[in-house]
């Protein structure tokens, strides 16, 4: 009986999460009504604040969502891109302006390389998911009778990010989308911990994915 | 009465975590190891040769803890900065030589358009626990000297550097520095390699050059 509970807990305890918000905004100047057909897309993360970072792991979930829901759509991996092109994309070097593109291609390697990726849109994001208000507070102990924890915390997440589109054969901006999710998570603790966690980046990262396959996929 | 003592379970376990709780008091030792890719970039017809001091080629920065609620830290990182230089070198110039000794009068050294002589002047690191921000910072300093094979300066500049990584779930201050120290090194690559020719002295020596007609080339013009 006991083990049957367990058993039911265990599998409820994956759908315990917090409540998120997320709002996404839009400005798209020109979409390719054919999708992207072989060409590549790439996405990459802004990273000139001084203090915070655009995680890599959210570049990454971003280029997932895409490539998983639009198998034909092919995202190259943010390291890969930012290896093939060293050190033109590094934060010190990176442009800021699509015009300044024109400068990059003026070596003849890096044009090669632009070439062979064939990539047609360059995605830069921009924003993190940060922690605020945090409340509550929790023991744990630990003794030769066992150890547990007793108490609540909470706490909330806020994520911002904005995503700018290049188009790499135009060197123009072509579209620009913006997402803000936040949340509050919960860990209330009688003897184990259960964390009751708010999806806030991974729903970001879905928000942001799915506008952004609106304007890189055909099917969408 | 035996002479060994018995010790129980409770006594073992006591006595494991005081031990992992006085690890934790230890210095924390970061050694930077990464490969880095070569710049890609149009080459200077240049023959360059490079002298990696003992000092560069281990360098290892220690900051010792000021109190007990702090730790020591030892970030190694020569190892990595000689693969850096070399990979950038390589890519950034027709041929490297490294040299049998420091430049100067009297050094036989092989015969190179210039000789480079890099070192780490400072390197200093930030925390989240010391600055409340959720990144984790390496900044170092470097002074650079190009010099001609008997010693003669040609150029010295200094150029900084600068990485930072954010904090990550069930990720280590350890790995995390190393991580920042390996952002750093990419900057100081990309910043070596975006500037080189336009640091004034260079820019200089490098319209001086006797084969005019490929100064434009020399300066990275395609």
């Amino acid at each position: 009986m006991n083990l049957r509970r367990l058993a039911i807990s265990a599998c409820l305890l994956p759908w315990l999460a917090g409540c998120v918000n997320s709002t996404v905004d839009q400005m798209v100047f020109n979409t390719p009504g054919a999708g992207i057909g072989d060409a590549s897309v790439v996405i990459l993360g802004r990273r000139h604040a001084s203090d915070y970072e655009t995680e890599p792991e959210f570049i990454r979930c971003v280029g997932n969502h895409i490539s998983s829901r639009d198998k034909t759509i092919s995202v190259v991996g943010e390291q890969q891109f930012l290896d093939a092109l060293y050190p033109w994309f590094e934060p010190r070097t990176a442009p800021l302006r699509p015009a300044d593109l024109e400068r990059l291609l003026e070596h003849r390697d890096v044009a090669a390389a632009f070439a062979t990726m064939q990539t047609r849109y360059m995605i830069w994001i921009d924003g993190s998911t940060v922690r605020n208000d945090s409340a509550g507070s929790m023991t744990c102990g630990i003794g030769p009778g066992g150890a547990g924890c007793f108490g609540f915390g909470t706490w909330s997440n806020d994520a911002n990010y904005e995503a700018t589109i290049w188009d790499f054969s135009k060197r123009a901006e072509v579209g620009r989308i913006s997402t803000s999710a936040s949340g509050q998570s919960y860990m209330p603790a009688v003897v184990v911990p259960i964390p009751i966690i708010a999806p806030v980046q991974g729903t970001a990262c879905d928000s942001i994915g799915d506008q952004l396959l609106e304007f890189l996929s055909a099917d969408y | 009465m035996s002479g060994l003592m018995t010790i129980g379970p409770d006594r073992w376990l006591a006595a494991s975590l005081l031990v992992v709780l006085l690890a934790g008091c230890g210095t924390k030792q970061v050694v930077v190891q990464s490969e880095f890719p070569p710049p890609v970039m149009n080459r200077l017809p240049l023959t360059i040769g490079v002298w990696y001091g003992e000092e560069f080629a281990n360098h290892e920065f220690f900051d010792e803890a000021a109190g007990r609620a702090e730790t020591s830290w030892l970030v190694n990182t020569g190892q990595a900065q000689v693969q850096l230089w070399d990979t950038l070198l390589r890519g950034m110039f027709r041929e490297v030589v490294y040299m049998n000794g420091r430049p100067g009068p009297g050094q036989m050294n092989p015969v190179v358009d210039a000789v480079l002589v890099p070192t780490v002047e400072e390197l200093q690191y930030a925390i989240p626990a010391h600055t409340s921000v959720k990144v984790y910072e390496i900044w170092m300093r470097y002074r650079l000297q190009l010099v001609t094979t008997g010693g003669t300066p040609i150029a010295e500049w200094t150029m900084p550097a600068y990485g930072k990584t954010p904090t990550a779930f069930m990720q280590s201050d350890e790995g995390a520095v190393r991580l920042a120290a390996i952002v750093a090194l990419r900057d100081a690559g990309a910043h070596f390699a975006s500037t080189f020719t336009r640091v004034p002295a260079v820019a200089q020596w490098l319209d001086g050059l006797p084969r005019a007609g490929d100064t434009a080339r020399r300066r990275g013009r395609p």
